[in-house]
This record gives C-alpha cells, structure tokens and sequence, in this order.
C-alpha cells in the first residue's frame, strides 16, 4: 500500500439514538495506525472502545468525520465494497470466539479464503500451514466443540489472518481465557506482528495485554485522553 | 460444496426439528401424491363411464331432436352417415330411441328403450363389457333385453325373467312385446340405472314399426385426437352425406359435468395448496427459530466478508435439502400406497352407484397415475418451501453484522 498510515481517523463522531436520547459514543476522536503496529485501545466501559473497532472493521457507518483504510474513505463505499473490504483488508478476532460450530478448524480457517474465491490447492497448503504456526497441527479435523478456549482463539486468529489482511482487528481477544492461555495467545499474535508484519490493532482492559503492547491509546469519553508509545 | 456441507451440517444441529419438519413435508406429500391419484382416478373412471359407455366424443342427431326428442325426429339415411365416418375413419354407431312403459307383474314404469346393432355398437361403447349379470344382447335372440340395475329392481325382474313394453308405434298403433331379461347392466348413470332398456335393432324397429332411420348416431374420435378437430371431421362427413342433422360434442350435451371435470383439477391443487399452506406455516416457524438462535453466527460471517447473497442461498439451501429428503422419503412410501390404490382400488362398499352429476361411482374406486400424480404435489411443495424459507433467509442476509455479532 502507500506510505501514509494503513488507518487514518479524522474527528470521527458516532451518536446512538436510544428512544429521545443522544449518546456520543465518540467525539471528534483523530488517530492514525501505522503498518505492522501492536496497538491497544484501553479504556473504561462505555469510552467507545468497540465503537471505534466497529469503525474501523466497516462494521457500523461513522455519524460524522473521516476513516480512511489504506487510502480508502469507508464512507464513500457502498454496503458490497464494504463486505469485500472486510473479506480482503480485515480481519476479526472476537471475545467469543465467533467459530462456525459445525465446521471444523481447518474449514474455519479457510473459510475467509473460500470466500475470496481463492482455489482448493492453495487454500489448503496456506491453511494447513496457518494452523501449525498457530500451533493446531493435527487438530484440523476437530469441530469447535472439540477444543479448548484458548484453540478456539487460535483457530479464530489462523482465521483472521489467512487473507493477509492490512490489520487484525482483536476485541478482547483474551477476555474468556484463563491467564495463561492469555499469555500464549498474546505470544502468538505478537511473534506474528514480528515476524509477519501483521498489524493488530486491540481493544481490551486486559492488564496483561496492554503490558505486551508497543502503543496504548486510552479512550475517555469517546476520545483520546493519552497516546503512549513504547 | 462448502455451502452445501455447511447446509447439510446446520441440519442436524438440532435434529429433531429438522426430522420433525422433514416428517411433516414427507406425510403432506405422501397424502397428496394419494390423494392425486385417487382424484384423478376418481374423475377418469366418471369420464370414461361418461365417453366411453354412455356418450361417444360426438353424436350426430336429426334437427331439433336434441330440444324435443320425438321417435319421428330421425336421421333419414344413417347407412350414407355410418359409411361417410367409416371412410374418415372414425368409429360410429346408429341408435333408435323410444319411450315405452314397461312392466313386469303389477310394476310398471316409464323407459328409454335404446335399439342398437351389438356388433357394430361395440366399436364405440363399452356398455356391453358393463353388465352386472347375465348376457349382453345377441341378434340371434330379438326377445333379449338389457336393464339398467334399479329399472330391473323397480320392475322386481332378473335375468331370465319377462318384461312387458307398450308404446305407441310410429303407424299410430298400439305396440306391445313381450320380452325377456337377458342381463342387468352395473350402475353407470342415473339415466341408465333407472330407466334405460337395451335392445337389438331389428326388434326395436318391429316394437315401433319403425322402418328406416335413426335417433343417434355415436361417433368416437381417433386416440390422441383433438376433440375440435374430430368434430370438424364429422361435420364435413355428415355435410356431404345426408341433410337435416346436427353434430354435437358430449360438452355441448353435458356442458355441467365438462365444467365439473375441467375444473376438477384445478380443485385437487388447491386442495394441495391449502394442505401444503399448514406445511408451510410449520416450515416458517422451524426456519425461524433456527435462523434467530444462529443471528451471531450469520453476523461473523458477514463481517469476515461472506455476501448477504451467500447467506441467503446458505438457508435456502437448508431448505432444499429438507425438501428433497421429504420428497425422496415422500416417494418411495408413496409407491407401495401408489400401487394398492391402482391395481386393488378401495371398495367404497355403500357408495359404490353413487351418482355424482348423475355419473355413478364405481363400487371400487381406483386411482390413477400419470407424471401430473407425482409432479404436481413435488412443485407445489417446492414453491410452499421455497417460499417459507425465503422470509427467515432474506432477514438472515439482511442483518447488520455489528447488531448480530452482539445479539445476546
């Protein structure tokens, strides 16, 4: 991509309506993610942490301002551009893991692939490869229901970045694992922003993450009250 | 594929309503496809007892016989008739038809005697295959007469037994016979059953000192033969070869019952549709709730990029694929059911003479089977589940993914 920051965002405003009240969930926020950063969004309940990942992942539209995704305006796409920009661009890790139970690991890691079009030969040597980075090896067959918390995170993770997305977009990623699956996860995710170049950008309240992380950015009231960088 | 998979997966997630719904389409089909053929059954054996036995495709009368039936009312030269049609070759028969009173012991009453040549009137009905018990007529036997089977029960006669006819002849004299019962035919009509004898044509003729002529003349349209065409055909014959006549189809004759038969059915699909609609009802409920317990997952999938068009052919497909194993399943219980009704049939026992639009049923109502048994009650299925799937598969593929991802 170009030089310029993969996510650009401008005085981004995001107002919920809830029955005759307004409730800003961000304001006015700027900030810029640069590629290949490890980033985490901290801050209270309620500070508009998963607003602006759902920003940024072209899940939810801003009320106002701009978010550029690798030079692209996402609010001048229209509903598919923006499904094939979250196919392509994005990935997702979610708290709850959000795997297709009746797939198994191996057909849920494929399955961003499979959607891109990407042929049977190649998805499966680029999967079977993902999933013993992720450290799955010989667990391709096993149904969710199959594995452990933390495996189910690794396969959401294999899942997340089969596509090389531009950034990974992780909502408490570790926030249903015990802490030592925790710390594995995070070991993960970081040797593969490492080596990989994987941009992953975290929203979390988790101690143990922000402690990994190379920038903090606190949210207080729907804005930036601090920018760390480390 | 991988849809496919994931369809067929999604399923058995909770399997005992997908057997449940897939029970109820299977059970719905089942009774359609049964239902179909004892229909069309049903209405075949009224249409054959119709054309086949009482009526023939076309009858050519003499003008104005059809509005005021009259023994002098006749078709002149049925000979020049019978072999025009014969040379077009179309079936046809000539028929003499009279009143008389007819009696047997102190039971008397009123009758259509029909005279006929039985070997030529085979080749256009089968009333002669239709006997109850006793004999068809035989030339060789002028006294010989069949009966309807409640005129025979009015009259307390059977086979073998004599039966007075009077009547007025057409040289004004008083015509009387003494006849004998040689068979009693089975119900076929309210016409026939109550009131109609059968006889040769040469004792019909000295019965009314009726020298020449003829009342009717049957005529039977080729096999696959488009009725209008036919008609035209007979026209052109009965044109070039006698005056004074009139051709008629049997919907010109029975209008009511062509009306009943045409609409028939188109009453069997609606019977289906209405069926089918409690199916669909059942269908909607089940292909909601398994919509509305996987919202999250439908949200992930389309946040990590899957179309809304992918989702919505991922229900439908769920959908096809309960519609087929109904289907498969629906079929093969069909055919045992399929094969009793039309090789055995089922006896309606006291309903058996029942006339409906004065066309009896027969004691044994039997079904029938064409492509229209199996394929009419397969579509509709198909449209009632495609169409009660498509609502919980359009909400499925319209969802917000940041909504769906966090529905609780």
């Amino acid at each position: 991509m170009g030089e310029g920051p993969v996510i650009s965002l401008r005085d981004v405003s995001k107002v919920y309506r809830q029955g005759s009240v307004d409730i800003h969930a961000l304001r006015d926020l700027s900030m810029d993610v640069e590629a290949g950063e490890f980033t985490v969004i901290c801050g209270p309940s309620g500070s508009g942490k998963t607003t602006m990942l759902n920003l940024i992942g072209a899940l939810d539209a801003a009320t106002s301002g701009s978010i550029v995704l690798e030079g692209r305006e996402l609010g001048g796409l229209n509903k598919k551009e923006l499904s094939e920009l979250r196919r392509d661009r994005i990935g997702f890790v979610f708290q709850a893991y959000n795997l297709m139970p009746v797939l198994t690991a191996y057909e849920n890691a494929e399955m961003v692939l499979w959607v891109q079009g990407v042929d049977g030969p190649t998805r499966r040597e680029r999967v079977m490869g993902l999933l013993e980075q992720v450290g799955l090896k010989g667990l391709e067959d096993r149904r969710p229901s199959e594995l452990s918390g933390g495996q189910q995170q690794r396969v959401a993770i294999a899942r997340a970045i089969a596509s090389n997305p531009a950034v990974v977009l992780a909502d408490e990623p570790t926030a249903n694992v015990d802490s030592e699956t925790a710390e594995t996860l995070l070991g993960l995710m970081e040797e593969l922003n490492r080596e990989q170049g994987v941009t992953f950008l975290f929203s979390t309240h988790d101690p143990q993450v922000m402690e990994r992380a190379r920038r903090v950015v606190r949210l207080v009231d729907g804005n930036v009250a601090s920018d760390e960088r480390r | 594929m991988k849809l496919l998979r994931m369809a067929w997966r999604n399923l058995w997630r909770n399997g005992r309503r997908t057997l449940v719904t897939v029970g109820a389409m299977t059970l719905a089909l089942w009774a359609m496809v049964l239902y179909t053929s004892l229909m069309q059954g049903m209405l075949g054996s009224m249409e054959s007892t119709l054309l086949d036995v009482e009526l023939g495709e076309i009858q050519i009368h003499a003008d104005g016989y059809r509005e005021r039936p009259s023994i002098w009312e006749r078709i002149e030269d049925p000979e020049a008739l019978l072999a025009a049609l014969d040379e077009t070759g179309l079936r046809s028969s000539a028929r003499l038809l009279g009143g008389a009173l007819v009696a047997s012991g102190e039971a008397s009453t009123g009758a259509l005697l029909k005279g006929l040549r039985p070997e030529r009137d085979a080749r256009v009905s089968d009333v002669h295959e239709r006997l109850d018990r006793g004999e068809w007529l035989d030339p060789a036997d002028a006294s010989g007469v069949v009966l309807g089977y409640r005129l025979a029960r009015t009259l307390g006669v059977d086979v073998g037994d004599e039966l007075v006819a009077l009547s007025q002849a057409t040289d004004g004299s008083m015509a009387n016979d003494l006849f004998e019962v040689r068979g009693v035919l089975q119900s076929l009509s309210e016409d026939t059953d109550r009131g109609t004898v059968f006889l040769v044509e040469d004792a019909f003729r000295s019965f009314f000192a009726l020298e020449d002529g003829a009342h009717q003349v049957i005529v039977r349209s080729g096999e696959g033969q488009e009725l209008l065409a036919a008609t035209g055909v007979v026209e052109e014959a009965a044109a070039a070869s006698v005056s004074g006549v009139e051709v008629r189809t049997w919907r010109d004759l029975l209008p009511g019952i062509a009306n009943v038969l045409d609409s028939a059915q188109a009453a069997v699909q609606v019977v289906a549709f209405i069926v089918y609609v409690v199916i669909a009802i059942m269908i909607l409920n089940a292909m909601l709730m398994a919509v509305f317990e996987r919202i999250r997952e439908f949200g992930v999938l389309k946040a990590i990029g899957v179309s809304p068009r992918r989702v919505l052919a991922l229900i439908l497909t769920e959908g096809a694929l309960q519609a087929a194993l109904a289907i498969a399943v629906g079929l093969l219980a069909s055919l045992p059911t399929l094969w009793f009704v039309v090789s055995r049939g089922i006896d309606v026992g006291q309903l058996g003479g029942t006339a409906i639009m004065g066309v009896s049923m027969d004691r044994i109502w039997t079904g029938a089977v064409s492509p229209v048994t199996i394929a009419g009650p397969v579509f509709i299925l198909l449209f009632i589940v495609g169409l009660a799937v498509l609502f919980p598969a359009v909400k499925a593929a319209r969802i917000s993914p940041v909504e769906a991802i966090h529905h609780q």
